[in-house]
């Protein structure tokens, strides 16, 4: 015989009513911003490996001198304080042709210039003795092709020299001082299939990965409270179903069928989103800037796989709530214990960070690195719906007014509910405090308008000096050119020998005194504090705009699951927010005791969380003589506000809902 | 006894329904009211609007002399809490207060002070037969020890009425009884006026009247002498 839960999950679905429709739209809603948000964060960081993919042929990949068909250095220098990537290539004499580098068509020959497409409107744009004079001089540039490129926004040029010129010789391989790191290198090569990818992109998958990481959970809440959103409902049709006769495995089974259609539906509608947005996504610029829209494509497993996920998510919790009714359902109406936590959640948390704290000494592999977080993130799971369980005793202790008493002793009793709602701003709370205001790294300030130029030896700095206020006066710089001391280790320098120009004047002043001082580097270029930060900053800017980004979507997420969370809390305890109401107790009590429920865990745990975290960080920042970064703490203040705001108002969304269930409590002619 | 509550020729109507077609009740102080009659027959309505929760839409409610009907939803909600008890037949109580707290609730509402509240809470429920559940919740009750911490909040604000609708509906026989004899005999001490709505005429019987509702209309009016 046909079963008859497809028929019949159809007609109930259908004929479930406006609140019905709104209750499906509701749970599909919550699916899609679930997969949305997966999908963004997993494109961001299969991007990001992309990305880092394209700019490996940069740096030179080393083979015996024998073996080798050409030289390459790679060189950085800065304009507007953004990096140029500079790639010289020379074909050895007599050694076979050496392949096209990628995004070209051909080796470069000497004095043949390829720029990026971003560097050639740079170059067009910026007066030459800024930027262009740092180049051989060409009729036209050739256009490096995307394959060659991690961004549409890279400044990158590929220059083809001679192998006796000053730019390809072993001077400019000669990293002599720590700023040299990664954004310098030199070697013979017979190709460009080196898997070091350049210093601009190489730790973004890592810090895109945290995103992943944190907002994870966030969408496993969403989930799960999509899910949850239908149970009131779904009770009643239990109560009725079992009583016309269905057996509980079809009622379990409507149920599943019913919340894989909602849950794919919305999954797959975020999904849709998600590939709609790709043009609009590829604008929002990260690391080395915006994107290729190829690049944020995750490809169609990863499509199905967070559409299933989603669906799955949905349809566990749907389930697993119509499971805990079956059994119970006065159990849940009532609550008949409370859902304490004991205190076992602290010492198995006090253990993990004594764990964690004796692990994390430094030379951590990539895996046990992984093995702590993920140890910290289940620790810190276990450990908050303790802190909210001690929270609402503490608030139902102290509390004056109904609402405040009424919240308290909310949180006690359900403090993982309560916790759920709250943990993903919790986690990223932390991270966006602590990365948000870092400034950690070298403390570059001492290098304001200064440009330094090596010399080989510490002989040629004063006739180098000379040349350099000749060159400084013919570009208009109005500059002080001193000799550095070699002993000296802390200024631009680092103990080399050369000469610093102190410039007067602002960055333009700054970019001419580096393009004019350009031929006296001997095959490097002049540079200045951008380059002596590049390092540092291209970690800490990444990590501030993840953590932020990151914190904005847990907020966006957790705003999305709080909505939700109140209006299935709305539904569920309609009946007692009705005879309350009709016993005259205010709607702006229950609606209060509602919005507090949330906001106390919000505030104190989230809200802690985040502070903790900036705390820490300016502790760090002050040990470590640095400043705090005031645009980072400016920018984790409005997300907060911002953040804050948003889940005030999903909540305070359910309103209405509130005011419709508890209103006219006796419409019935009895 | 003077009258404390009153509704004169009510009627409503939910579309072509006539719930109540001109109904006449007087409520004394101490005295008991039960309103029975088959399903549909209008008896929920008529406590509704007896207790403001309903605006009739004809004739007039009045307590102690002063219309009900034509107050503003905020002095009717004002005055459900502070002169009027509820009992309902189940799921009235907050889950996830204590007895004790669920009692306070009005009180607080009415700006008392918690501790305060508390105390006079905890004065019901010795009489209620309730001594030692002050701290249990609700799902820790029985369904009786549950309908009697109901009745304590209901009598706690000192209400001039008491309205309850199937108090019982939701108990065995025996707990029904004895539920039932605690409502009507707490209600009097206080000198409340008792409302009742109720299908079963054994609770009926322990009420000093009992009126029966059929069509919107009254049918049958019956006095007791309670012994």
């Amino acid at each position: 015989m046909r079963s008859p839960v497809l028929p019949l999950t159809w007609h109930l679905t259908r004929s479930s009513g406006r609140r019905g429709l709104q209750s499906h739209l509701l749970a599909a809603g919550a699916a899609a911003v679930g997969a949305f948000v997966m999908l963004v964060i997993i494109a961001a960081t299969l991007g990001a490996g992309t990305r880092a993919d394209h700019t490996t042929w940069r740096t030179p990949d080393a083979v015996p001198a024998k073996q080798a068909t050409a030289v390459q250095a790679l060189a950085t220098t800065y304009v507007r304080h953004e990096p140029v990537t500079v790639v010289s290539l020379a074909q050895l004499s007599g050694r076979k042709q050496t392949p096209a580098p990628p995004g070209l068509s051909s080796f470069p020959k000497q004095g043949e210039v390829y720029v990026s497409p971003a560097l050639a409107e740079l170059l067009h744009k910026l007066p030459a003795n800024q930027l262009a004079g740092r180049f051989p001089k060409v009729k036209s540039y050739g256009t490096i092709g995307t394959a060659g490129l991690a961004s549409p926004d890279e400044l990158v040029a590929v220059v083809g020299r001679t192998p006796t010129d000053p730019a390809v010789s072993k001077a400019a391989g000669d990293t002599s001082s720590w700023f040299d790191m990664a954004q310098m290198e030199r070697a013979e090569i017979s190709g460009f299939g080196g898997d070091t990818a350049s210093m601009f992109t190489a730790g973004d998958q890592g810090i895109a990965v945290l995103g992943v990481v944190l907002l994870a959970m966030p969408v496993v809440v969403l989930s799960a409270a999509a899910g949850r959103l239908g149970a009131a409902r779904r009770e009643q049709r239990l109560a009725a179903l079992r009583l016309a006769g269905a057996t509980p495995r079809q009622i379990i089974a409507m149920t599943a069928l019913e919340a894989v259609a909602l849950g794919a539906a919305g999954a797959l509608t975020g999904a849709l989103t998600y590939v709609a947005s790709l043009p609009a996504l590829a604008q929002v610029p990260f690391g080395v800037g915006t994107w290729y829209v190829d690049t944020l494509w995750v490809g169609s497993p990863w499509l199905a796989t967070v559409v299933a996920a989603v669906t799955a998510l949905i349809t566990v919790s749907a389930v697993s709530m119509l499971r805990q009714v079956a059994t119970s359902p006065l159990g849940v109406a009532q609550q008949a214990n409370p859902r304490r936590t004991r205190m076992i959640r602290l010492a198995f948390f006090a253990a993990a960070l004594a764990v964690i704290f004796m692990f994390s000494g430094g030379g951590l592999q990539a895996e046990q690195a992984v093995a702590l977080l993920l140890l910290f993130y289940g620790a810190f799971w276990l450990f908050g719906p303790w802190v909210v369980d001690r929270l609402g005793r503490l608030v139902s202790r102290f509390a004056k007014r109904p609402a405040t008493l009424l919240a308290g002793r909310r949180l006690s009793d359900d403090p993982r509910g309560a916790w759920r709602t709250v943990s993903g701003l919790v986690l990223a709370g932390f991270a966006a405090g602590f990365f948000a205001v870092s400034l950690l790294g070298a403390d570059t300030s001492q290098y304001r308008g200064q440009v330094a130029v090596t010399t080989g030896h510490a002989f040629e700095a004063r006739h180098t000096a000379a040349e350099a206020r000749t060159l400084l006066h013919r570009a208009g710089v109005t500059a002080t050119v001193t000799t550095g001391p070699t002993d000296a280790y802390d200024n631009l320098l680092g103990g080399g020998s050369g000469v610093i120009a102190h410039v007067e004047g602002g960055q333009e002043q700054l970019d001419t005194a580096v393009t004019a001082l350009t031929p006296l580097g001997a095959g490097r270029f002049p540079y200045g504090q951008d380059y002596a930060g590049g390092s540092d900053k291209a970690t800490f800017d990444r990590l501030d705009a993840v953590t932020i980004g990151t914190l904005a979507l847990s907020f966006l997420v957790a705003a999305t699951s709080a909505g939700l969370t109140a209006a299935a809390n709305v539904l569920d305890r309609r009946r007692v927010y009705g005879l309350l109401r009709l016993a005259g107790t205010p709607l702006k009590v229950l609606d209060r005791a509602r919005v507090r429920e949330t906001v106390i865990p919000l505030v104190v745990l989230a809200g802690g969380t985040t502070a903790m975290g900036a705390y820490g960080s300016y502790q760090l920042n002050k040990a470590a003589g640095a400043t705090i970064n005031t645009s980072g703490a400016i920018e984790l203040v409005v997300c907060v506000v911002v953040g804050a705001l948003a889940m005030f108002a999903a909540i305070s969304g359910s309103r209405p809902l509130l005011r419709k269930v508890t209103a006219d409590p006796a419409q019935t002619a009895d | 006894m003077s009258t404390v509550l009153a509704g004169y020729g009510l009627v409503k109507k939910y579309g072509s329904t006539t719930a109540l077609a001109g109904v006449d009740v007087e409520v004394r102080g101490r005295d008991s009211l039960a309103i029975m009659g088959p399903s549909g027959s209008g008896k929920s309505t008529l406590l509704h609007t007896l207790a403001g929760i309903i605006r009739p839409d004809g004739g007039q409610v009045l307590l102690r002399g002063e219309r009900l009907d034509n107050l503003g939803e905020n002095r009717l909600s004002a005055l459900r809490r502070k002169r009027f008890g509820f009992v309902f037949q189940f799921g009235q109580l907050l889950p996830e207060l204590p007895a004790e707290e669920n009692v306070a609730l009005p009180l607080m509402l009415e700006g008392m002070a918690r501790r305060q509240a508390v105390v006079r809470a905890r004065r019901w429920f010795a009489p209620l037969g309730l001594d030692g559940l002050e701290q249990r919740r609700p799902g820790q009750l029985s369904g009786g020890q549950a309908q009697r911490v109901a009745i304590a909040r209901a009598l706690a604000v000192e209400p001039d009425v008491v309205f309850a609708d199937e108090p019982t509906g939701a108990l065995d026989q025996r707990t029904s009884t004895e539920v039932i004899q605690l409502l009507t005999s707490a209600t009097r001490d206080t000198g409340a006026a008792l409302v009742m709505v109720t299908h079963d005429a054994d609770v009926a019987a322990h009420c000093d009247r009992v009126l029966q509702v059929r069509d919107g209309r009254i049918s049958n009016y019956s006095q007791f002498t309670v012994a």
